[in-house]
């Protein structure tokens, strides 16, 4: 490689830096939307272990230990599917329509640079801040698994990894589903909507809709489910799927969502 | 050769289902100077600029941005434009000095440090650290032209920049694009404020119903087609006699005490007033009337309402 493509593939590389950092930027001063998701995931696991804990603490015949493997493999549940998705949605749909809200697709657009760059960027920015909140949910847990575990048993160090990356993974694919859908609607309430009602309420009467048979492989979260260390989630509804299978269908909700909102950043009129 | 035109379109057309929208667009903006896009609400202005930045398509013609063809060379063109289209939008969570970096990230690194100096030259340096929701319109405005500024623009492409200011904020404005241009820069102001354009630019186009109808320099715009005079005297009767009898004054009407002339051929002033002074009239005021732009622009679109 020439002196000449060596400096602009840096210099490139170094614009795309500083578009994510721009993209951090917008995510993290929006304190009501980060602060949100971060009750949702951190606040949800730390009450559930203060009301485990207190019952423990108030009526330790009638309530076990707040901690231990167990109450550990609920939040898993909570963080990758539950209340952890749901801030993952927050997230991901902010940073899907942040610009066009705001008005200022317009005034980025004109700076020549590549709609696609614009859009591209606005997905790691999103799931690093997904990441962040998501791993700090799982700091708790851990944490809380172990110092209120009394005499029960614990997660291993590896049962603990698999739960780590699960969480990771599920917040991920959710999140970056939710910057497709946002960069597709380019509206936030619609995206929202969509997006709440489908993992709230439409995907769960998929999963429990028996006539449609190995079809329900496509449901996202009982692929994510599949996945999933320890006790199987409820809502799966028994059902299994190998790992192959589950990752492809989750490959495929990211790739399709994602090119879908970039396709319409691309042609949107702006 | 070097491409003296910053901003060239050739045949540009943009239809919006059966209506046209922009229709058969051919402009010339030279270097260095302050250029005004003139005409009415809806008459292809924004749509035009739409199409130059790539925010819309055209359906027929070309473009060039700084001699690059646009879209094929986009990025490169618009790399040293600034533009502000309808109103400037920005992320109100975020403060005037956050909002710069985001724009100077998607520029490219060399800009950043373009932002304290864009900031101080629009009078923001010391609000730069507020939140943009707190901006009156005048300082988004400003800002606005602040976040045009980090790209070193080559080129300013301004539609409707005033709207919304004050009168001291118009005037600010007008001082800064004048500003803008000395240092060589050139600036595209889009506006339906005639005098904005008359005081603020060297030249101009007029834009009607889609069709660029004159271009030129804004003292060949508002030269009259006629020559006009009004005449002030000591004997207003007997000078409407005299003028109505002369072979050289096509049309004579008094106004408010003053005589307004028109004059058959052009050139013809001097001899009007020695012919007055012989005949015993005392000519007290005699001054050529010059036309507007506002009264150009109106004669030339209502004759095309007319023909239409």
């Amino acid at each position: 490689m020439s002196e000449v493509n060596e400096a602009g593939t840096r210099t490139a590389a170094r614009t795309y830096l500083q578009m994510i950092r721009a993209e951090l930027l917008k995510l993290t001063r929006k304190r009501s939307i980060v602060g949100t998701a971060a009750f949702l995931s951190i606040g949800t696991i730390v009450l559930y272990y203060a009301v485990l804990e207190i019952q423990h603490l108030t009526s330790p015949g009638s309530y076990g230990p707040a901690g231990g493997l167990d109450h550990f493999d609920n939040t898993l549940g909570f963080l990758g599917i539950y209340f952890g998705a749901l801030a993952a949605i927050l997230i991901g749909t902010e940073a899907g329509t942040t610009d066009t809200a705001s008005g200022a697709f317009r005034d980025l657009v004109v700076t020549g640079r590549s709609r696609l760059a614009l859009f591209a960027v606005r997905v790691p920015a999103a799931l690093l801040v997904t990441l962040a909140l998501g791993l700090a949910a799982l700091g708790v847990s851990i944490a809380a698994t172990f110092a209120f575990a009394g005499g029960l048993a614990t997660p291993g160090v590896s049962f603990v990894l698999d739960g780590v990356l699960w969480v990771c993974a599920a917040q991920l694919v959710v999140c970056a589903v939710a910057v497709g859908v946002g960069g597709l609607t380019g509206s936030r309430a619609a995206s929202l909507t969509i997006l709440i009602a489908w993992q709230v309420l439409a995907g769960r009467v998929l999963a429990r809709a028996t006539v449609l048979g190995d079809a329900r492989d496509a449901v996202p979260n009982l692929a994510l489910g599949a996945l999933k260390p320890g006790q199987p989630l409820t809502d799966n509804y028994g059902l299994t799927m190998s790992a192959g299978i589950a990752v492809a269908v989750l490959a495929a909700w990211v790739v399709v969502w994602l090119a879908l909102g970039a396709r319409k950043t691309l042609v949107r009129d702006a | 050769m070097p491409n003296t035109h910053i901003i060239q379109t050739q045949g540009l057309t943009k239809r919006f289902g059966t209506r046209v929208a922009v229709d058969d667009v051919s402009l010339a903006v030279p270097h260095g100077c302050a250029f005004g896009f003139l005409g009415h609400n809806g008459a292809g202005k924004t749509t035009t600029i739409r199409m130059l930045l790539g925010l819309t398509t055209p359906d027929a013609g070309t473009m060039r941005l700084r001699g690059l063809p646009v879209p094929d060379q986009r990025a490169r063109a618009l790399s040293r434009v600034g533009a502000i289209v309808e109103e400037p939008h920005f992320h109100s969570h975020l403060t005037g000095r956050e909002n710069l970096r985001v724009a100077a990230a998607v520029r490219g690194p060399e800009t950043f440090a373009r932002i304290d100096g864009a900031l101080g030259r629009v009078g923001l340096g010391d609000r730069a650290d507020e939140k943009v929701a707190r901006y009156s319109q005048g300082m988004r405005q400003r800002l606005g032209v602040a976040r045009c500024l980090i790209a070193d623009p080559e080129l300013l492409i301004l539609d409707e920049p005033t709207n919304g200011l004050d009168p001291a904020g118009i005037l600010d404005f007008r001082q800064m694009i004048r500003a803008l241009v000395g240092e060589g820069r050139t600036v595209f102001l889009s506006s339906h404020l005639l005098d904005e354009v008359e005081k603020a630019c060297d030249a101009a186009a007029i834009i009607d119903a889609g069709r660029i109808v004159k271009a030129g320099p804004i003292a060949e715009l508002t030269h009259a087609s006629v020559e006009q005079l009004l005449i002030a005297c000591d004997d207003e009767a007997r000078a409407l006699v005299l003028l109505a009898d002369d072979a050289g004054v096509a049309r004579v009407e008094s106004i408010d005490g003053v005589l307004r002339v028109t004059l058959a051929r052009s050139g013809g002033a001097a001899e009007l007033n020695r012919r007055l002074v012989v005949a015993g009239v005392g000519v007290t005021r005699l001054e050529p009337v010059r036309e507007t732009l506002e009264e150009r622009f109106l004669e030339i679109t209502s004759r095309l309402e007319a023909v239409a």
